[in-house]
């Protein structure tokens, strides 16, 4: 066996049997990479550059912006500047049919473009919407389903921290990617409310729920402004090049701490924890990039990626069909693994690939974080749909079933998104990014 | 070791805490002095890169010690409880040699290598930001061994209940 | 959607794909395209053909072992064979080497040329690294950095009031600028055409190619011809993996060295040539400027790098080999 296949069977069957035992992603993915680079290079310098790859895997300024944006979100969790957001997006839809419903989808996609994380939006959201849905006599199942099809969306309008660290693993522009994710990310919103819509059209008991005066929702929209002034400071500062965007990551924290301080959601004594909190997800997802970086390292010392390329070819050299295969693989990835790792193990193998058929990778990463995301609410591995049944107070089995519509639903925006590269790259190319 | 644990514990939070803070300070720095004072800030970046670095490294040990690390164990949640042990203590068997290969041999190997190299904007070397590498992973082997130690006594569950919520 | 059929030759995972019974691999930092690739792709294909497939380079571009930093360390603990870096990078590892990286320190490519190949100039300053792992195979030219800018063609230092220019992040690289008459601000690559669309920059400096290729010629037409710096890369290895090498690999890459840097310096020539061209279609003007004004403006900073006898004398030999 040459080096090259030997290499790529140590990390496939390693990495596959670690993670099956129970072994940390981080570590399972570290000792595969360690031992492969052993094959490679010999035990010490194995060792010592797989220490070396871990330390500058994640010595970057750009990778800076998540823990930035992971602790605005952190901030903004804490009340005060997600209750604004949600009574804005009651304002707007909450006139549909199924109006908490639709106000819960909308609130998901405001609160998804002040923050770069899925989670926190499920938590921020669904925790407020829960109770009102409850009283106001939704079934607390399909509530619970809506709010965690529809928090992805966060991921994938900008900002977000999956973004990043597709641009890091790809050499994207950071700028470009968050521009292209606004219209995939409105078009999931647009795709939940229209199940939403579905639904309560067979169930007129839903209606609006309580009649607002022009002058109250005036208020309610005046309020939630400085909330929505992050987005033109975040996305605007980037796009207009007077922030890079790990600078507008922290812009973001200091406004939203501010703001935060003046609405008395966070008080001094709070900052311990919300500190703490940012610094556990921050140092999870580095130690993942740390690791990743290893096995990058090798896979390029070994040229792995042409390996796999051979092979994705042998079953088709059909640009389409092989995007299909595409689709189909990160969908099952998805499903056993986090959105994070997955981008940085996958990305690197396939990115070469999907160049090779003249994709951009502008165009690969969005919807590679949308195949991804539509993972995080799909067991086993889901960590939206259980933080979203966690503060919904449900049972998993209870609500995946009304989360299959949502999610037949979504793979099919995906397939578009994927099939339709303009509606990821027309915006960022009008800009000139 | 009980104690020490809870100790280390409550050490690891503020140093986590406080290069966060420091994180946050460096980079405002560098908005204000370029955007404000109209003077960009040669050293902020690098030293904000290395502070950054440190946080994430400690902050992983922190969080080995509280189990946190991601896993996908819905597998060894459906075996009895005496192999749900063995594979509980097997993992943490494998995190132990891989941190204690990578992190603490590896890394001072790196450190060695890289002592005098000198880093621009900065006063110090490459060599001494590595470090945080193998102390890390000192730090990683602590934990490892108290997990381990509790979990073959049955004063720790084998596979950790709550997961981390990320990104 | 539009695919297009696929492109084999993109697959090979970026590098070179020479076979032979010991292949080194050259870390790269620089797309297929760079001179410096091509140079040292063919001179691993004529060591193969050469040694009988005994040996051949092998390069990977695209930072694919990681970025010009890591791979000295990865050079220097012998995980990689050879990497082609940066001169500024190995003020990291030996100060003395910022004499070669000095605002005008040498007057063209062929004064650069015959500096970087002559003992008498490199002969202490390169193996002044082998106890620390590092041998310098030899130098390579890295092009010609010059200011462009969006308002108007640069002359002389006093064209350049009020001006921001992006500079590669560095003290001294921020202090050279300010003493061309402009303000150095230090930002990435990536940032800087939107920074210049915005008008948050006025320019930057930078050679030919980078400058059309990367489409600044856009934003910032004026293109001066200032030549201030002229960076020279290096081809680093490391003295173990060297004396390891077969007797026959080892002589043809010395002897082979002068074909292949005389082949890189006719590359580059090429390339500012096309890179010219693009920028004059996009609209480019290209000026000449006032070389003796800047010339004196920056010497402070050259008066101040020069911290030791070892530097002050080869600063002067190199100026006076150009006379
Ligand atoms: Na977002
Ligand atoms: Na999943």
């Amino acid at each position: 066996m040459d080096i090259t296949s030997l290499i790529g069977l140590i990390l496939l069957v390693g990495i596959f049997l670690l993670l099956a035992i129970g072994v940390p992603i981080a570590v399972a993915v570290g000792i595969a990479s360690g031992t492969a680079a052993v094959v490679a290079i010999g035990f010490d310098n194995a060792m010592l550059t797989s220490s070396q790859q871990m330390f500058r895997g994640i010595d970057s300024f750009a990778l800076l912006a998540i823990p930035f944006f992971v602790l605005a979100g952190v901030i903004m969790n804490n009340g005060g500047i997600a209750l604004r957001l949600i009574n804005a997006a009651k304002v707007l839809v909450g006139w549909a049919p199924g109006s908490l419903l639709q106000t819960n989808v909308a609130a998901n996609a405001l609160f998804g473009s002040v923050s770069g994380s899925a989670v926190a939006s499920v938590a921020a959201v669904g925790s407020t919407m829960a109770p009102l849905q409850a009283k106001e006599g939704y079934d607390r199942n399909f509530s619970a389903a809506t709010s965690i099809a529809s928090a992805p969306s966060g991921m994938i309008i900008p900002p977000s921290n999956l973004m990043i660290v597709y641009s890091l693993v790809s050499a994207t522009s950071i700028a470009g990617l968050f521009v292209g994710g606004y219209i995939p990310g409105i078009l999931w919103a647009l795709t939940c409310m229209l199940i939403v819509y579905l639904y309560a059209r067979k169930r007129p008991g839903l209606t609006v729920s309580e009649k607002l005066t022009w002058s109250q929702r005036g208020k309610i929209i005046l309020d939630a402004v400085p909330s929505l002034l992050l987005i033109v400071i975040v996305v605007g500062g980037i796009l207009v090049g007077v922030f890079t965007p790990t600078e507008a990551s922290c812009i973001a924290v200091l406004y939203a701490l501010v703001l935060s301080f003046i609405y008395r959601s966070v008080t001094v004594s709070d900052l311990k924890p919300i500190f703490l909190d940012a610094a556990r997800t921050t140092s999870i997802v580095l130690y993942l990039i740390a690791v990743s970086s290893v096995m990058s390292w090798v896979m390029s010392y070994a040229r792995l990626p042409a390996l796999v390329a051979d092979g994705l070819f042998a079953i088709s050299e059909n640009p389409y069909v092989i995007l299909a295969l595409i689709i189909a693989g990160l969908l099952v990835v998805g499903a056993f693994m986090d959105a994070t790792p997955a981008v940085l193990i996958i990305a690197p193998i396939l990115l070469p690939i999907v160049t090779s058929f003249g994709m951009d990778p502008l165009h690969f990463g969005v919807f590679m974080v949308m195949a991804l995301s539509i993972g995080t609410i799909t067991p086993p591995v889901g960590p939206v749909l259980f933080v979203g049944v966690r503060v919904a107070n449900r049972r998993i089995e209870d609500v995946i079933r009304h989360l299959i519509p949502f999610f037949i639903a979504l793979v099919v925006l995906l397939a578009i998104v994927a099939y339709t590269p303009s509606l990821t790259t027309w915006l960022p190319g009008l800009l000139g990014l | 070791m009980i104690t020490l644990k809870a100790g280390l514990d409550r050490a690891l939070e503020w140093v986590c805490v406080g290069l966060f803070v420091a994180l946050v300070a460096t980079v405002a720095w560098q908005v204000f002095a370029r955007q404000v004072l109209n003077s960009p800030s040669g050293w902020s970046e690098e030293l904000a890169k290395y502070i950054f670095v440190w946080l994430g490294l400690f902050g992983a040990a922190l969080v080995f010690g509280e189990r946190g690390h991601i896993a996908v164990d819905f597998l060894v949640r459906k075996l009895p409880r005496a192999p749900q042990k063995a594979f509980g203590m097997l993992t943490h068997a494998l995190v132990l040699a891989f941190t204690a290969l990578v992190l603490v041999y590896g890394g001072i190997s790196i450190s060695q290598l890289a002592w005098e190299q000198t880093i621009p904007a900065l006063p110090v070397t490459a060599g001494h930001m590595y470090l945080a590498i193998p102390v890390s992973g000192i730090l990683t082997l602590f934990y490892c061994v108290h997990h381990l130690i509790a979990i073959g006594a049955d004063r720790m569950a084998p596979v950790e209940a709550a997961q981390a919520e990320v990104l | 959607a539009q695919f297009t059929p696929i492109d084999e030759s993109a697959l090979r995972g970026g590098g070179s794909g020479v076979e032979a019974e010991t292949v080194y691999r050259v870390a790269f930092n620089q797309p297929e395209t760079h001179p410096q690739y091509v140079a040292l792709t063919n001179l691993g294909e004529r060591m193969r053909d050469e040694t009988d497939g005994a040996c051949a380079l092998e390069v990977f571009p695209n930072e694919s072992l990681g970025p010009q930093a890591d791979t000295i360390e990865l050079v220097q603990a012998g995980s990689v064979d050879f990497s082609m870096v940066a001169g500024s990078l190995m003020e990291n590892f030996n100060p003395d080497f910022v004499v070669f990286n000095l605002p005008y320190v040498f007057d063209s490519k062929e004064h650069q040329r015959e500096v970087l190949d002559d003992p008498e100039f490199t002969g202490e300053l390169f193996s002044s690294l082998e106890d620390k792992n590092i041998s310098v195979v030899t130098g390579f030219h890295g092009g010609i950095r010059n200011v462009y800018n969006s308002v108007k063609p640069v002359e002389t230092p006093e064209d350049l009031a009020g001006m921001k220019v992006r500079v590669i992040e560095s003290d001294t690289n921020i202090a050279m600028l300010g003493q061309m008459g402009g303000s150095g601000a230090p930002m990435g690559q990536g940032e800087v055409y939107t920074a210049i669309q915005s008008g948050v920059l006025e320019g930057g400096e930078n050679n030919e190619s980078i400058y059309a290729n990367l489409s600044h010629d856009e934003v910032a037409p004026y293109y001066s011809y200032t030549q201030h710096l002229m960076f020279p890369d290096y081809l680093i290895s490391n003295p173990t993996t060297l004396d390891r090498m077969a007797p026959e690999c080892r002589d043809f890459l010395e002897t082979d060295m002068a074909t292949t840097t005389a082949e890189e310096g006719e590359l580059w020539t090429e390339e500012v040539e096309r890179s010219h061209e693009m920028a004059e279609e996009a609209g480019a003007q290209f000026n000449e400027v006032d070389i003796d004004a800047f010339r004196t403006a920056v010497q402070p900073l050259i008066e101040d790098s020069l911290g030791n006898d070892f530097t002050r004398k080869l600063y002067d030999d190199v100026r006076a080999a150009a006379e």
